[in-house]
């Protein structure tokens, strides 16, 4: 009866833990448009916090490091904008006068070798390819405009950002002092593994797509190509997703140099200087700047991107990898506590050696 | 006096205080004041309630535990009576737990918080990160840990033996 009382117990105390779980899932499956700001606050704040912890440990208060970096970040980040929007707004401006030229000449070259590729491959023709440029050509303009709601989440999510850097891990310390207190070594281990792993790989990633833009800049301002700004802009972003970014730069570059050239050559050496980018990121740059990161398997990158894409859109593409990160952390510690904690392999054997201590 | 007055607002006197003590700690001997900061970076505080069970003996090790103000009792359950009895006492100042530093084991006593216990806890992942990133702060910490394990290792052979 005791044994019984016992038994019914040990399961209760989970049910409420349970039921808050399930409970929080539905609301954000339900809420998830109000959740996303501060999903991407939170990746912020997690991008962030080293810059915080760097003023903390000398001294400065947590509240008046995070004031100071959105002061310090805050001027920086206007005149970065500032300088871009100078080169952008030209490019903008001969972007939008020029489009109806482009997408003309854009449709003549798709026609004319349409015709060519029809007449010697019949079966090209239910490829439909004219009407699917003209499709594409009127969607663009759209699709453009259709990010303009997305420059809203530019102000709400620094403005969550900054209570998030102010509180800290509070919300997680009050998580794990309430949990029995055996189990806090073993959570903040699998917190330390994850941010060791995740930490790394985002500030490569960031740091490696600041350097690819820098680059792309240069060389295409070399290049003399239009648009170079607003081209490197969508490398650097592209970057943030492993190996999309070279292969975009690739192909809106090479597009922009046969319509501002239309002549052979530029579109080579675009595709040499993006081939040698690409090169220079493999050889030179992951490695250095990767190298602590968790290694994924390119197939598991790929499966990560599709599902992202599946799953979120754009937004899943770019979350695929740093939460494909957190997986791989958890799934390797759970099977680890597996073996050690629950015995599913022998214990583990101390190291001994036979010869005495001397 | 205004200005002063403005700089002690800003500045966070408990980092300080942290730091003095992390110098007074044995296992980081030799280590700068200003290369500190990075093992503080690396620390990990928690505050144990009295009563409260730091670990139980036969749990896989994975931190050290500093501790920074209260006390720790560690226990070892004896395998004949079957009956725990503390075998240490930790007070300010004093670590335990290094072994997880190099393996982990199952930890071989149980540590519980005699009283309100604050601790820093620093994690095998922590220590690899810092041989890596910062070799000379690595290298000072791997060393005082072997001189230390060394220093129980003798203690333990010179026991006398209980008859």
């Amino acid at each position: 009866m005791a044994t019984d009382t016992q038994t019914k117990k040990n399961y209760t105390q989970f049910l409420l833990p349970a039921f808050i779980g399930v409970a929080l899932v539905y609301f954000v499956v339900l809420a998830k448009a109000a959740i996303f700001p501060f999903i991407l606050s939170a990746a912020l704040a997690y991008i962030l916090s080293p810059v915080i912890k760097y003023f903390e440990v000398r001294g400065i208060k947590r509240t008046f490091a995070v004031a100071g970096l959105y002061i310090g970040a805050g001027a920086l980040v206007f005149m970065v904008v500032y300088l871009l929007f100078h080169f952008l707004s030209f490019e903008i401006e001969s972007l939008q006068q020029s489009w109806p030229e482009y997408a003309k000449r854009m449709q003549e070259f798709v026609v004319r070798n349409n015709d060519k590729l029809v007449k010697n491959y019949p079966f090209m023709a239910s490829l439909r390819l004219e009407t699917k440029l003209d499709h594409l050509l009127e969607a663009a303009p759209q699709f453009l405009l259709g990010l303009l709601p997305a420059l809203s989440l530019l102000f709400i999510v620094p403005f969550i950002t900054f209570f998030m850097l102010i509180g800290g891990t509070s919300i997680i310390d009050y998580l794990i002092n309430h949990l029995p207190s055996r189990y806090a070594e073993l959570i903040l281990h699998i917190a330390s593994r994850i941010d060791a792993s995740l930490g790394n790989y985002l500030r490569g990633i960031l740091t490696e797509s600041f350097i690819l833009f820098l680059i792309a800049f240069t060389g295409l301002l070399i290049m003399n190509l239009d648009y170079a700004a607003v081209i490197a802009i969508l490398i650097g972003i592209s970057s943030l997703v492993p190996y999309l970014g070279a292969i975009v730069g690739a192909v809106v570059s090479s597009i922009v140099a046969y319509l501002q050239f239309g002549a052979l050559m530029p579109i080579i050496k675009i595709l040499a200087f993006f081939t040698g980018l690409r090169f220079f990121d493999d050889w030179f740059l992951q490695p250095y700047i990767m190298k602590k990161a968790v290694k994924l398997n390119p197939a598991i990158i790929l499966l990560a991107l599709m599902a992202g894409l599946e799953i979120g859109g754009f937004w899943g593409v770019l979350f695929s990898i740093p939460v494909t990160c957190i997986i791989k952390e958890i799934l390797q510690i759970a099977v680890e506590l597996q073996e050690t904690e629950f015995r599913w392999k022998p214990k583990p054997e101390p190291t001994r050696i036979s010869i005495p201590y001397t | 006096m205004k200005f002063l007055n403005i700089l002690n607002r800003l500045y966070d006197e408990e980092i300080l205080c942290k730091l003095d003590f992390l110098k007074g700690i044995r296992l980081f001997e030799g280590i700068r004041k200003r290369q500190l900061i990075h093992v503080l970076e690396s620390l990990q505080e928690r505050t144990y309630l009295k009563g409260e069970t730091i670990f139980t003996q036969g749990d896989i090790g994975r931190a050290l535990f500093i501790v920074f103000g209260g006390k720790i009792a560690l226990a070892r359950v004896d395998q004949a009576t079957q009956k725990s009895e503390i075998i240490a006492e930790v007070h300010p100042g004093e670590f335990f737990g290094e072994m997880a530093l190099l393996e982990e084991m199952p930890r071989t006593a149980t540590a519980y918080a005699m009283e309100d216990t604050k601790v820093f806890m620093l994690f095998k992942i922590k220590m690899e990160s810092l041989l890596y990133a910062r070799p000379a702060i690595g290298v000072t910490l791997a060393a005082q840990l072997a001189k230390i394990m060394s220093a129980r290792l003798r203690a333990m052979i010179e026991k006398p033996q209980v008859e």
